[in-house]
């Protein structure tokens, strides 16, 4: 008996957009069960129907072989349903204890056990193999570890079937690898998982069966022995999928972006920048690897003028731009794609067409004499949405009533289409399904093509090294490695000097920088 | 959506606004054209009545069905309201069993002398039946008398004034206490024809009675009790009375609308102050000490130009007032902008110091030295505001609201500038990583809100008082919150909330003088209202606002739509 089941569910959002068309869709105990689909497909909705946060418009949901409402995720997790979102959902100003135990407090008197806690989520941490700090603020830990908290607070609130909806997007391979580790675990504890991803590799690696959405509805579910990428993309797509990206050889042009000498330090005093320099030029992808937290989320704030430089110079054709406050850097047509587009990629409450001409409101034709026009606006808001196939019934949306991955596209259309000289792309594609994948990347490679210089942040080597045509190596804040990016190159190879066991020296760097 | 629909919602609310209009007009004139067309510059009321309608359909328009749940919360309020009323009505149906009363025995009959009775034939006694706050309340009396075998007498029990409303019995009891006769009540005859004393039929009398046997007897009297459906009726009457009086009392005559609009133009301005700053998410309250910059500047210099024409010295008065406001909104804003001061803190304080400062300038400079209380004395004629229906204070300011909400609705959707102020207030992160100056858009939302805080000023001292006088504004600029709120921060939708809030808290104030509420009972009723109001408001705004996509409550994407954020 599955233990968890739907049967024809329908989802309606109040504006219309049928986001699950009946969907038959089971759960053994016992087994790890991917969910995959483009974006939009309807994911997202179908577990939040599953945990109570939505409500289907028609259908029943089984649990153990009973029909069951749900009407708020306190029945969820009552039934033993825990959910880590897409988007997290902790209190950035409390600790992980804190959030872990939030709403389940052991009282002292009218005060909360804080040591009882502390001691709780470590040795809930300790069974399950999910390393965190107990003591440290959310604000302060980085995703991997938020990631780790929220399946805590999952397993704290006694969770036997545990959803985690996309989990690995935030992800370095290596804490991917301990997150499927913790996985296998908890599995074999006896609790089941449902798994979302957009990550092929990861179904294949990881799940029992896999389901497959397309346009709200299920396209199949096939155990993972007998099925392979191709299939998926396929059965996902509705045709067939190239992941491999046609990247043409093209002689690089004259120097873009010259950074020289660039270190940063936080404030309280922590180098985070050391001594920084490189060029990056038209007609090239500069791809930067290193595991995340090494200095490349800083170096691209920092040139983007979101922070402003302890020492050190950026020129771009001969101007210096740092200091000077985002929008003049903008002005130097740099277009950049955050890494976390919900700090600061979108403004979820502001319409899709608002959140398109963030950079470019001022200018003509969006602001003539004075005054905004509003029909440029909506004509660009169009144009966008049609170009990069954002699943949108209309610009005048919210953001915040699209899917993760359209959320992406709408930042992606918007840094693209600016026209830039330099793009600075942090995780472009993190949440996007396979198929706006390729279109984002194919679109990279043809802009880098054109004569655009890219320089590209990724926490997924692979991606780093499919489009890259150097790669520099980040480890503590330095650069510790300058590449071409040819056959000689191989991903064991980055790999060391990502994790700081070479470095090259300095005429080695000279060489290719 | 759909052209069709977009028709639809155009008509809905062309109708509303046009049957809002219509009634509006009709009831203050009671329906007859004479009336009408006998009030001097009746077609200036009309005139103000179609912008009332024009502001109701913008209220459709933009809310759409978020327009629905405002008025159900406002119906539920005042359903609220009218239980409250009704309970505290209930409570005080007991003063059917409280007041004054006299008691008489009537008879020709010689009396018998006996010593140490109450009542002697044909005298008067009295008291008071359950008189409020004593110790000893009295409930009942028993009276003795002396009377002959063969006395014919009449037994009385009265209220002793038409407007008390106690309603006695009375009995007659022999001296072993068995009750030989009894009455609740009289008959009109009696009451206008025999017994002049009588006030109405619910007095009672026993007519007539021949006493049995010489002997002392009891005159007893006692409040009647009333039966639990005459109280509830007589409540509900009252509370009937209480809420026609709140629904339809600024509306029944000129000065009485006059007194509403004058009131919603304050309210809408504050309000429309209010919706800018929030929109930009800066939680600043300083409307308050704008508006009061803003009434004193155009009060010192309507004092100091009585000779100058009013056309050139209003739109004076017009911008020294906005300049001021924009002065100490710039303040704040500045303050938050360039050195992180919390606005709320910093509005709060500087409000303080304003109206400390006006205090002290009305007091010390503008005050004629001989005046006997604080106030500077009539402003001269030309520099108020040219009133256009007579006999009220409506004034020229009608359009400048008008005005001021087409500037207001300029700014926020169709400037660079209020797509900056939109985006801060929506992701303050986002806005700096466009590139937009943030620090400047805050200083400048504060400023600008600070110009219509301003005007609201002015609109008080030229317009309404013509004079300064301390405490100009009665805290009035925080009912403006609830405007702004209620009109979840669209400036379309402000209008309608000043007029709808002011309706309300003028309706109130007829409640109390029209039909006897208690003071008490109106503020409570407003409070539920306001609590009503907010709480519905917020909700929507912190919905329409929440950061985290995945924790949407069911459906609330388009209710943001719907709440105008665009
Ligand atoms: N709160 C909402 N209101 C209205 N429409 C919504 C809402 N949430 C999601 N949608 C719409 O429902 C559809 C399905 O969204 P859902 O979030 O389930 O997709 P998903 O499969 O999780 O996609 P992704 O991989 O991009 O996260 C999308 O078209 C989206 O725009
Ligand atoms: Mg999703």
């Amino acid at each position: 008996m599955p233990i968890i089941e739907t049967q024809a569910i329908h989802k309606i959002y109040p504006n219309g957009v049928h986001a699950n068309d009946d969907i038959n869709f089971e759960v053994e105990h016992g087994e790890i069960h991917a969910l995959v689909g483009e974006n939009g497909a309807g994911k997202t909705t179908l577990m939040k129907l599953i945990f109570g946060m939505e409500h289907p418009t028609s259908g029943r949901i089984l649990f153990r072989g009973e029909e069951v409402e749900i009407e708020n995720p306190q029945d969820a997790i009552e039934h033993g349903i825990g959910m880590v979102h897409q988007n997290f959902m902790l209190v950035n100003s409390f600790s992980v204890a804190q959030n872990i135990i939030l709403n389940r407090e052991t009282m002292q008197g009218i005060s909360i056990d804080m040591q009882q806690a502390i001691d709780d989520t470590a040795a809930l941490s300790q069974e399950y193999g999910l390393a965190v700090n107990p003591t440290a603020k959310i604000e302060d830990i980085p995703v991997g570890m938020r990631q780790r908290v929220e399946i805590l607070k999952a397993l704290y609130r006694g969770a036997e079937i545990l959803i985690l909806d996309e989990p690995t997007a935030v992800l370095t391979p290596s804490e991917t690898q301990d997150l499927f580790a913790a996985v296998r675990n908890l599995v074999e504890g006896g609790k089941t998982v449902i798994f979302i991803t957009h990550k092929l590799k990861e179904v294949i690696a990881i799940s029992d069966r896999v389901t497959v959405m397309r346009d709200a509805r299920v396209i199949g579910t096939v155990k993972t022995a007998e099925t392979d990428e191709r299939e998926l993309a396929r059965m996902m797509v509705g045709r067939e999928v190239f992941m491999q990206v046609d990247r043409p050889p093209v002689e690089r042009g004259g120097s873009v972006l010259e950074v020289s000498d660039l270190t940063y330090a936080d404030d309280s005093g922590h180098q985070l920048l050391k001594h920084i320099s490189f060029h990056v030029y038209e007609n090239e992808i500069l791809g930067i690897a290193g595991v995340e937290g090494n200095g490349q989320t800083e170096l691209a704030e920092v040139l983007t003028g979101l922070r402003p430089p302890t020492t050190g110079e950026a020129f771009i054709n001969e101007e210096q731009i740092l200091g000077r406050g985002p929008r003049s850097v903008r002005e130097h047509q740099v277009a950049h794609i955050p890494e976390d587009r919900l700090t600061n990629g979108v403004a979820l409450a502001s319409t899709i067409d608002d959140n398109l001409i963030i950079d470019r409101y001022y200018r003509e034709p969006f602001t003539r004499r004075g005054l905004l026009d509003i029909n440029a606006i909506e004509d660009n808001g169009r144009e966008l949405i049609r170009e990069f196939n954002i699943i949108a019934p209309s610009g005048a949306i919210p953001v915040n009533a699209l899917s993760g991955g359209n959320m992406q596209k709408v930042v992606v259309a918007r840094e693209l289409s600016s026209s830039p000289k330099l793009l600075i792309a942090a995780q472009p594609t993190r949440g996007v399904d396979i198929g706006a994948i390729e279109f984002i990347h194919q679109e990279l490679v043809d802009q880098r093509t054109n004569g655009l210089a890219i320089l590209l942040i990724s926490a997924d080597l692979q991606e780093v090294m499919k489009l890259s045509d150097r790669i520099m190596v980040m480890y503590e804040g330095e650069i510790v490695g300058v590449f071409p990016n040819d056959d000689s190159l191989t991903e064991e190879r980055i790999g060391y000097y990502m994790l700081g066991a070479e470095r090259q020296d300095a005429a080695e760097m000279e060489r290719y920088a | 959506m759909t052209a069709f629909r977009t028709h639809l919602l155009l008509i809905l609310g062309g109708l509303s606004g046009l049957a809002v209009t219509l009634f509006i007009t009709n009831t203050m004139f009671d329906g007859s054209i004479e009336k009408m067309s006998a009030t001097p510059t009746w077609q200036n009321v009309v005139l103000v009545n179609v912008l009332i309608g024009a502001c109701i359909f913008l209220f459709v328009v933009e809310l759409r069905r978020g327009a629905i749940r405002v008025l159900l919360t406002v119906v539920v309020a005042l359903i609220l309201g009218f239980l409250v009323t009704f309970v505290f009505n209930l409570d005080s149906s007991l003063r059917f069993t409280r007041g004054e009363f006299r008691v008489q025995v009537v008879s020709e009959a010689e009396a018998l002398d006996v010593d140490g009775v109450d009542l002697e034939y044909n005298r008067v006694r009295g008291g008071h039946f359950n008189k409020p706050n004593v110790v000893e309340p009295v409930s009942e009396v028993a009276w003795s008398f002396a009377g002959g075998e063969g006395d014919v007498v009449s037994l009385l029990a009265y209220a002793k004034n038409k407007r008390s409303s106690v309603d006695p019995l009375v009995e007659l009891r022999d001296e072993s206490g068995a009750v030989l006769a009894s009455a609740t009540s009289a008959t009109v005859a009696q009451v206008e024809e025999r017994f002049d004393d009588l006030v109405r039929v619910t007095d009672a009398v026993i007519a007539d009675f021949q006493l049995p046997a010489d002997g002392t007897y009891t005159l007893y009297a006692r409040p009647e009790e009333l039966a639990t459906g005459t109280i509830m009726t007589e409540a509900f009457q009252q509370t009937n009375v209480a809420f026609e009086a709140l629904l339809l009392g600024p509306i029944q005559r000129v000065n009485r609308w006059g007194a509403w609009i004058q009131d919603a133009i304050t309210l809408i301005l504050i309000g429309l102050s209010f919706a800018i700053v929030f929109r930009a998410e800066q939680f600043s309250l300083g409307a308050e000490g704008q508006l009061y910059f803003g009434a004193l500047v155009s009060g010192a210099i309507a004092l100091n130009s009585p000779n100058v024409p009013s056309i050139l010295i209003i739109p004076i008065i017009l911008l020294a007032s906005g300049t001021a406001g924009f002065i100490y909104g710039l303040i704040p804003g500045a303050l938050k902008a360039y050195l992180g001061a919390n606005e709320l803190v910093s509005t709060l304080m500087l409000n303080v110091i304003a109206t400390g400062f006006f205090d002290m300038v009305l007091y010390f400079q503008l005050r004629p030295i001989d005046s006997a209380y604080v106030a500077t004395g009539k402003f001269p004629a030309n520099t108020v505001l040219p009133v256009i229906v007579e006999r009220t204070q409506v004034t020229i300011a009608v359009f400048l609201v008008a005005i001021v909400v087409f500037f207001c609705w300029l700014l926020i959707r169709r400037t660079p500038l209020g797509y900056e102020i939109r985006i801060i207030g929506s992701n303050l992160k986002f806005a700096d990583y466009g590139g937009v100056n943030s620090r400047r858009t805050i200083m400048l939302s504060m400023a600008l809100s600070g110009v219509v805080a301003g005007f609201a000023g002015m609109h008080l001292a030229n317009g309404i008082y013509r004079e300064l006088i301390l405490d100009l504004s009665l805290a009035l600029a925080f009912e403006g919150v609830v405007v702004a709120l209620l009109a979840r921060l669209n400036v379309l939708v402000v209008p309608f909330a000043g007029l709808l809030y002011s309706y309300l808290r003028v309706g109130a104030q007829f409640m109390e003088r029209d039909a006897n509420a208690s003071f008490e009972l109106v503020r409570m009723i407003q409070a539920i209202i306001i609590l009503l109001i907010t709480a519905e408001a917020l909700v929507t705004i912190f919905q329409g606002r929440q950061k985290r996509a995945d924790i949407d409550e069911k459906g609330h994407a388009v209710e943001a739509l719907e709440a105008g954020d665009v």
